[in-house]
């Protein structure tokens, strides 16, 4: 019965996706066409601003691109404004959209540095010059701008070194041509550039995928070197950090549903096909999600495992007949559940495990058993509360001794009181780790925002990560259905 | 078997207040002696009781069990060892709510006595068959009543093959139609040769089932004897006052307005609390001598009283400045057949008309 609903909701969610109706492509000759048109536009972007002044139009903020291009797709919008680098060719072909007009407006763009760092913008300007001297930089821009990469299996991949101290970047892009993961590594227009890049300084390079706001955080508490990702030089910016020579200046562009692409027609079941073959199989897709579906287990595994017993621990603390014992664990207990997760797992990240060197995932642990020990704690408490106190004297009077006692009798009684609780806070805290994204750990959900990004695709990476959360939480909910199973005592 | 001198019970509170509940007791205990502990509430009768097993443990004092002072190097295996000599069957019973009746009885034997299951098994059957809830074995405790769960935790404490029982207030939590069922497998039991404390309210099963009672007043045994001495021919007053305390139960009634639904009430919860079954009885004459033969007579004091060691139960009717019987001939020829007897007496305030029921 359950299986046939999440069926349905599959089916009905793809035609939705896929729906479109038989018309012409728009066409655009200046931007004074736009007047009266609905344009998409991601909020707070460059496009933003610069259409924020026109009153003659509908503009719609999205908070991502491919919120946008959906819009577009469903008809919501009539044009999206973005740029080329970032709506590419490939994308506007599995997308079914196309660029119509070229905007008058440019952005140079480049890398971001730390604010005081004056070495690494300059060796980057040094490089770019080799680049441009060698005419290698002509050869790089041709190769991803003018989607010669688009059918290619493999990409060019220049080789860097691999001894001494890694320069970190905390790359946000993961969209060709500027960089994105294909089996594994990364590729693209700025990772070359990086390559050549770290060539001339000798040096390996360390590319973590983060989210807008943990990158500048990284950045700003020199846990990372360099910004990458298609950033555009503007004056607020250069206020708070340092940036290489442009190395390109993309023009906005906009773009619209592109009536004659393929993408557009066909059957249901072509199109399903193709939204699977284009998300999951292609560039083995599916690795990323398999990759994130073990990372969550494995963070939730260990936040359950030391959550529970550090909630030992705040338990009995919490019981303790000394005042400053139940003190400390008043306060632990406030402290958790004052705090959302995302911000203790930021603040024990960036600023409490900043110089430690633990690994994210590490950090991530803690944060979670952190929460889950506060939980834990109020579970216990509840559950060996709801043990009458005649039970353990029962157990006493004839004859076991006190650990005796609450192990054989206590603790069962307590347990099927407990268990139902300590289910759900199970399930909770596999559900929270879907935030590690923030700190560059690439779990289940960070998985679909990966191809996403890739393929931008909006519905088919949400809806295979859904379907794999609730098949994890329909697992776990199964093997404690097993534990709870009544048993003979003897 | 048990020897115990100067045992004493302080509790401590959190606002630096205390309490000394037991302030020195002496006594020694036979072995297969009976002995009820009776008092009034509040003196430390369950406290001195606990205070055995250790699970309230004395402040001062010793304990002697067998040669060994059991207060001096008490680690949780000896007192363990001690409580396996030492069964105790609760107030409010304490089965393992998560365990079938018959797993609540073989339990311990198999986890502490390391019996093998087969073994157990047959000895629990056995004693359930005791009880009489051999067929309850496999129910959970929740589906029992008080009366039966009481009986289960008897079996319960059997298991462990105890040489005593202590036995805590065990009627007390029952309704009075379960508590005939609970003493008489506590009567078989005394007749079995196990030593027994039983800390009772019972007097009357006190006086029969015991070999000895123990009368506990504020703190101490104020009075140790057999059941003829304590009951029938107590030394000190305190003994006296309390076995021959009579329950009563007073209404006063002004004139024809009185609320009898609430002297029907008062009357059914005075016979449940001392198990009695003349209520409706009690009621029924009750109304009768109200309505019929002192129907003019207002106001007047109505009485209900027991005397619990005696079990006699009576309804009186006084009434003040009277000099003779209200009752008419016809009255008493109607209430005769209906009483164990009638009483009409003057008293220093008035008349008062007695009947025994």
């Amino acid at each position: 019965m359950k299986k046939k609903w999440i069926y349905l909701l599959l089916t009905a969610c793809l035609l939705w996706s896929c729906s479109g109706n038989e018309e012409q492509t728009l066409v655009l000759n200046s931007e004074a066409d736009l007047s009266g048109l609905r344009i998409a536009t991601q909020s707070g972007s460059c496009y933003d601003i610069e259409l924020s002044p026109r009153t003659d139009i509908e503009l719609q903020r999205f908070n991502t691109l491919s919120d946008a291009i959906q819009a577009l797709r469903h008809g919501n919008a009539d044009v999206l404004l973005n740029d080329e680098m970032a709506l590419n060719a490939y994308i506007c072909r599995e997308q079914g959209i196309k660029p119509i007009l070229r905007g008058e407006k440019a952005y140079p763009t480049s890398f971001m540095f730390q604010k005081d760092d004056k070495v690494f913008p300059e060796a980057f300007s040094a490089t770019l010059k080799r680049l441009k001297a060698e005419g290698t930089y002509d050869r790089i821009i041709d190769y991803w701008l003018n989607d010669r990469y688009i059918d290619a299996d493999t990409f060019p991949s220049i080789p860097v070194p691999t001894e001494g101290e890694p320069i970190r970047v905390a790359n946000v892009c993961a969209t060709a041509p500027l960089s994105f993961m294909s089996g594994g590594e990364w590729y693209g227009l700025e990772m070359d550039l990086l390559r050549e890049f770290a060539n001339d300084l000798n040096r390996p390079l360390d590319i973590k995928f983060y989210d807008v706001t943990a990158a500048i955080m990284s950045i700003k508490t020199n846990k990372a070197d360099i910004l990458s990702g298609g950033v555009f030089i503007t004056p607020e910016r250069q206020q708070e950090f340092s940036f290489g020579e442009p190395y390109y200046d993309f023009h906005s562009t906009y773009f619209a549903l592109d009536r004659d692409s393929e993408n557009n027609k066909g059957g249901f079941v072509a199109r399903c096909k193709h939204a699977i073959q284009k998300n999951l199989i292609a560039e083995d897709r599916w690795r990323f999600v398999t990759d994130g579906l073990l990372l969550t287990l494995i963070i939730s595994f260990f936040a359950i495992l030391f959550g529970s017993l550090f909630g030992i621990v705040v338990y009995r603390m919490g019981e303790s007949r000394l005042r400053w014992a139940r003190s400390i664990a008043k306060v632990y207990n406030g402290f958790i559940a004052g705090i959302p997760e995302l911000v203790l797992l930021l603040v024990l990240f960036y600023v409490v495990f900043a110089k430690s060197g633990l690994s994210a995932e590490v950090v991530a642990i803690i944060a979670f058993a952190m929460c889950f020990a506060s939980s834990a704690a109020d579970i216990y408490k509840t559950a060996l509360d709801a043990v009458p106190h005649g039970q353990t004297e029962a157990g006493l009077a004839l004859g076991f001794t006190p650990v005796q006692t609450f192990f054989n009798i206590i603790f069962p009684q307590a347990v099927k009181r407990g268990l139902p609780l300590y289910k759900g806070l199970c399930i909770n805290i596999l559900k929270a780790t879907s935030i590690v994204g923030y700190i560059a750990i690439q779990d289940l959900t960070r998985a679909g925002d990966l191809i996403r990004s890739r393929t931008f695709d909006a519905l088919v990476p949400l809806l295979v990560v859904t379907v794999l959360y609730f098949l994890l939480v329909w697992l776990l909910t199964a093997l404690f259905n097993l534990a709870t199973k009544k048993k003979k005592v003897l | 078997m048990i020897t115990v001198s100067h045992l004493s019970k302080t509790y401590h509170n959190a606002d630096g207040s205390s309490l000394t509940v037991l302030k020195d007791i002496n006594c020694e205990i036979q072995r297969g002696e009976v002995i009820s502990i009776i008092g009034p509430s509040g003196t430390g009768k369950s406290t001195f009781l606990r205070a055995l097993n250790l699970l309230d443990p004395p402040t001062g004092g010793s304990i002697i069990v067998d040669g060994e002072d059991i207060l001096v190097n008490a680690n949780a295996n000896a007192i363990a060892k001690l409580r396996q000599k030492m069964g105790m069957v609760f107030q409010s019973f304490n089965l393992f709510e998560h365990m079938t009746v018959l797993e609540n009885v073989m339990y311990a034997p198999v986890k502490i006595r390391k019996e093998s299951k087969e073994q157990a098994r047959e000895e629990a059957l056995a004693l359930l068959k005791k009880v009489g809830l051999v067929e309850k074995a496999d129910v959970y405790p929740s589906s029992l009543s008080g009366g039966q769960k009481q009986r289960v935790a008897i079996a319960r404490a059997l298991a462990m093959h105890p040489e005593a029982i202590l036995f805590d207030e065990p009627t007390s939590a029952l309704d009075p139609t379960m508590v005939g069922e609970v003493l008489s497998v506590i009567r078989q039991l005394a007749k079995s040769g196990l030593t027994m404390l039983i800390v009772t309210h019972e007097m009357r099963f006190a006086r029969d089932v015991s070999t000895r009672i123990f009368f506990m007043n504020e703190g101490i045994i104020y009075e140790d004897g057999t059941p003829e001495q304590i009951f029938d021919h107590p030394v000190h007053s305190a003994t006296k006052a309390f076995v021959n305390r009579i329950q009563k139960l007073v209404f006063e009634i002004d004139s024809d307005d009185f609320d009898y639904l609430q002297i029907h009430t008062g009357i059914n919860q005075f016979c449940l609390k001392y198990n009695l079954t003349q209520g409706e009885h009690a009621y029924a004459l009750i109304k009768e001598v109200l309505f019929t033969h002192m129907l003019t007579i207002r106001p007047l004091t109505l009485r209900m009283t027991h005397a619990e060691l005696s079990g006699v139960t009576a309804v009186d009717f006084m009434v003040e400045n009277m000099d003779h019987s209200p009752l008419s001939d016809a009255a008493r020829a109607s209430l005769r057949p209906q009483v164990k007897d009638l009483i009409e007496e003057p008293t220093t305030r008035g008349f008062r008309v007695k009947l025994i029921i």
